[in-house]
């Protein structure tokens, strides 16, 4: 109980100090609206996750990041078969594809692939972890979930804003750890 | 002699160089910056000119016409150093103007003189009549130090605005455009090195990109990265635009940048 009230007077402080006033925000939405209703639309319908994303600068204080990781997991679906390990090959379209996984603008994937980015870590490899049960879940989640993992990361949660299925996020997790992957071809 | 060059003859040929490009680029990826600089080289091998450059000079006749309802050219324009003073005027823009008491930049300021002093309407203005006007205007400060330094009120308020923009976390890719241009800055996606402003972002602008064929200002080059991570374009000439350039172009002020060679020409 004593906890809890700590808790809230922790996070009212904080949005205190940090969120936009009144007046600012008010001005921030009539300039969004001046650039066009569809900019506008997509600026001022940000998630929750989102909103804090800004106003934090993508560094969450520590008090919030519990219940973030929590919010964001809770967002995961899983395939109706519950098979998180899918089809290398639909997977290396969806990870090819620009409108959906679009991965290799910051992921090196396939060596033969050379127009990759550097922002996210080399993929090429990734299937050295093995197939384990604690592999696959974590493979799969951060895939469809990033923020379930680290909070305001520079990688989009493709699953949760619907940029792949469930069943293609399965089939994105073997295009990472299947051994007959050319990601795990060397 | 400039001017008669047809663009739409270079424009064509253009195309050409860049399908020979695309071929060796299959083998190995060129390093952006010596790609450009190598098609570069072509365009002044074979044409003796640079695409850019067309569009400057096909501004600067804009310019100095007299055009619209009242048949008069844009030459008592005032781009913050009095009417008519091109040189190094853009290197101040985005600035507050007392005339029109808003903060403008080039290309806005371009249009609200081409609406006062000629007598256009909005809807009669001509993008690409901007394009070329803010390309031969911009080239008047090729190489000039960054000078956009937010001291009036209003433009301090349009700074703040383009901040809380940059960093504004949206849509359905999760981005914004401090992810990329700040905490990655320096790294690639795809094959594209991502400048932060510290680094100089926006010193390029306007400029001709090979890759797309166009003459690209910095709005156009707003609009394009907007796109790319799935949001709808802010609209030329809106806050959104003068707000994001006036926070890039203080903060690569801050830093001591210059402009490069304007019109620039890129990948």
């Amino acid at each position: 109980m004593k906890q809890k009230a700590i808790l809230i007077g922790v996070l009212a402080f904080l949005g205190l100090t940090t969120s936009q006033s009144g007046p600012f925000k008010a001005r921030l939405e009539s300039a969004v609206h001046s650039g066009g209703e569809s900019y506008a639309q997509v600026l001022l319908s940000q998630d929750p996750a989102q909103q804090l994303c800004t106003q934090y600068r993508n560094q969450l204080p520590s008090a919030l990041i519990p219940q973030f990781l929590q919010g964001q997991k809770a967002l995961i679906r899983y395939p109706k078969t519950g098979k998180l390990l899918g089809d290398w090959q639909n997977g290396e379209k969806v990870f090819t594809d620009p409108k959906r996984g679009n991965c290799y603008a910051c992921h090196q994937g396939d060596p033969k692939q050379l127009a990759y980015g550097t922002m996210g870590p080399s993929l090429t490899g990734y299937g050295s972890r093995g197939t384990s049960e604690g592999v696959l879940r974590y493979t799969y989640e951060k895939i469809y979930n990033s923020w379930a993992y680290v909070p305001c990361s520079l990688m989009y949660r493709g699953g949760v804003h619907g940029l792949f299925t469930p069943e293609e996020t399965a089939d994105l997790v073997a295009f990472l750890l299947d051994p007959h992957s050319p990601i795990n071809q060397r | 002699m400039r001017k008669s060059l047809p663009i739409a003859l270079l424009l064509a040929a253009s195309t050409t160089l860049f399908a020979l490009s695309q071929q060796d680029q299959q083998e190995k990826p060129l390093d952006p910056f010596e790609e450009a600089m190598k098609q570069r080289q072509q365009y002044l091998q074979n044409f003796g000119i640079l695409p850019g450059d067309l569009f400057a000079s096909q501004g600067e006749e804009l310019f100095y016409a007299k055009r619209g309802p009242k048949e008069k050219s844009l030459e008592s324009c005032d781009f913050g150093l009095g009417p008519g003073k091109l040189e190094g005027a853009y290197a101040r823009l985005p600035r507050y103007f007392p005339d029109t008491r808003k903060v403008e930049d080039l290309e806005t300021r371009i249009v609200g003189c081409m609406e006062r002093i000629q007598g256009f309407r909005p809807e009669e203005i001509k993008r690409d009549e901007v394009v070329a006007l803010t390309t031969f205007v911009a080239s008047k400060s090729s190489k000039a130090k960054m000078e956009v330094r937010p001291q009036h009120p209003a433009e301090i308020a349009m700074y703040t605005l383009g901040r809380e923009l940059w960093y504004t976390r949206a849509g359905p890719r999760d981005m914004s455009c401090a992810i990329c241009h700040d905490s990655y800055a320096g790294k690639r996606v795809r094959l594209s090195p991502v400048m932060s402003p510290k680094q100089g972002l926006g010193s390029e602008w306007p400029a001709y990109r090979f890759e797309e064929d166009r003459m690209y200002t910095f709005e156009n080059r707003i609009q394009f990265c907007y796109t790319s991570v799935g949001i709808p374009a802010p609209d030329f000439y809106s806050q959104p635009q003068i707000a994001l350039t006036m926070y890039i172009l203080a903060e690569a002020s801050k830093a001591g940048h210059s402009f490069q060679e304007l019109p620039f020409f890129t990948r």
